[in-house]
């Protein structure tokens, strides 16, 4: 895989550039803006991860496999004692809710909790989006 | 290079840095009339560190520290150049925000801790659940605050709401609204008391923590755990918790090896102020070690593009930071010796 190209069209996309030091010509300190192949290869291959792993469970919130929290969970880049304590709610009842059949039934203060951390709106914490 | 107007209507020169606790403080102390370098500041307040904390985990991997914990710099720094200075967390959102306001409007420019992923200005590339990310509000606007975020190299703005959320994430990695301020500073501090004071928090902290997982020690552990992991966590696996220490070396903050190639930058301005050469030498010795750091990077880099399977192996990898830890004892050893000879 190209992880670095990946990193390469994001960073001319969003323009924010970090800073370096490196040596100048005589030896001096001084800031420098290009970033090195490390930063491109491991950003690029993280940034591959997030994108695949939200993907593939997307899919499986359709298939019917996930509940739609999972989704938000990996879209916010929780994990789950992350979330469990987060929302204040116990980490093998977020196990339970991240079963379909068991988000079906949640009341709507359970949701609101989810929903307050996720920063999503209830409606959509029950869905996840058709692409 | 940017000027920015504070909220007493006084010019605020936005500054490029590499590193953002470091480059924050060094603004906030230039506000009040304090010229200090990054790196100077870096080295005096004893950034340079290595921790390995296998018990920590951010998104299922493990936490390597490069640089001491995210308030410590700004914190040292300022009790040894003698500034007056505030350091504040809160429970409660509202009131924390209230404070920040009050504060903005008597005039100070503030240093705030937050998460870098509920930033609403950062883009996707440097999205991760972070809790540590330092800026520096400058005002109130309309819309929000006015901010100036080193790492990046002009001001930008930010909405009140994702400002608030950036500083108050519920979880593990709460920053608690971690505010900081100068109130004010010593003009004529004494810089070089101040630098030999860091240097040997420095070596001790990298030489004397009786645990396994700090300083050269921890060097040693997570080379030998890099080594082990294509055997016992299987080839995927072990990649991807090598990345995720090569994320720490280049890329957190400004990445191990940036934080190596600073303190180089930093013994190099030492030397010119004490006109020490045995200083500059170290300045050398410290550039090579940031260079070994870099070679692993880029090791771990073929290992995870599997290029070349035969010569670029875990146990190069892990072999290099071991050389890397040899070469840290040797640098800060010697420091120590050369810190004891120096004259405030």
């Amino acid at each position: 895989m190209e992880y670095d190209k990946i990193f390469n069209e994001l960073f001319d996309a969003d323009g924010l550039r970090k800073g370096y030091y490196k040596l100048d010509g005589q030896g001096k300190y001084v800031l420098d803006t290009n970033p090195t192949l490390g930063e491109a290869v491991v950003n690029g291959l993280m940034l591959t991860e997030l994108r695949t792993h939200l993907e593939e469970s997307r899919k499986a919130v359709h298939a019917g496999l996930k509940s739609p929290l999972f989704y938000y969970m990996e879209l916010r880049q929780f994990d789950l004692p992350t979330l469990a304590k987060s929302a204040g709610i116990a980490s093998f009842r977020v196990k339970r809710h991240l079963r379909p059949e068991i988000f079906a039934k949640l009341k709507p203060s359970v949701l609101e909790r989810y929903a307050k951390v996720l920063m999503v709106t209830q409606q959509e914490l029950k869905t996840v989006p058709d692409i | 290079m940017t000027t920015e107007l504070t909220a007493n209507g006084k010019p605020f020169v936005h500054h490029h840095g590499a590193h953002c606790e470091t480059a924050v403080t060094s603004a906030l102390f230039g506000n009040q009339g304090l010229d200090v370098s990054e790196p100077m500041i870096f080295g005096i307040g004893s950034g340079i560190f290595f921790g390995y904390l296998p018990m920590v985990k951010l998104v299922h991997l493990q936490v390597t520290a490069f640089r001491n914990k995210p308030g410590s710099v700004f914190r040292k720094a300022a009790k040894r150049l003698g500034a007056n200075f505030v350091i504040k967390t809160y429970r409660d959102p509202q009131k924390g925000m209230d404070e920040l306001r009050q504060v903005l409007k008597a005039g100070h420019i503030v240093g705030l801790a937050t998460n870098l992923y509920w930033l609403p200005y950062v883009s996707e590339r440097h999205r991760h659940n972070f809790g540590g990310h330092n800026i520096i509000v400058l005002r109130e606007t309309e819309a929000g605050f006015r901010i100036s975020d080193p790492t990046f190299d002009h001001p930008m703005d930010c909405s009140a709401d994702g400002l608030e959320r950036a500083r108050f994430v519920p979880g593990p990695m709460n920053p608690r609204g971690f505010m900081y301020y100068t109130k004010s500073v010593q003009p004529h501090p004494d810089l070089r008391q101040a630098c030999i004071k860091g240097m040997k928090n420095s070596c001790g902290l990298m030489l004397r923590i009786p645990l396994p997982i700090f300083g050269v020690r921890g060097m040693r552990f997570l080379a030998k755990k890099i080594i082990k992991s294509p055997d016992k966590l299987g080839f995927q696996e072990a990649c991807r918790s090598l990345a995720g220490t090569v994320r720490w070396v280049e890329e957190t903050g400004t990445g191990g090896a940036g934080f190596r190639y600073m303190y180089a930058a930093f013994m190099q301005e030492a030397a010119e102020l004490f006109g020490s050469d045995e200083l500059a030498r170290l300045s050398r010795d410290m550039t090579a070690i940031g260079d070994t750091w870099r070679e692993f990077s880029v090791t771990a880099a073929r290992i995870i593009k599997q290029r070349d399977k035969e010569a670029e192996t875990f146990a190069k990898a892990g072999g290099l930071i071991l050389k890397c830890a040899d070469r840290e004892e040797a640098f800060f050893k010697e420091l120590q010796k050369v810190v004891k000879k120096l004259e405030a």
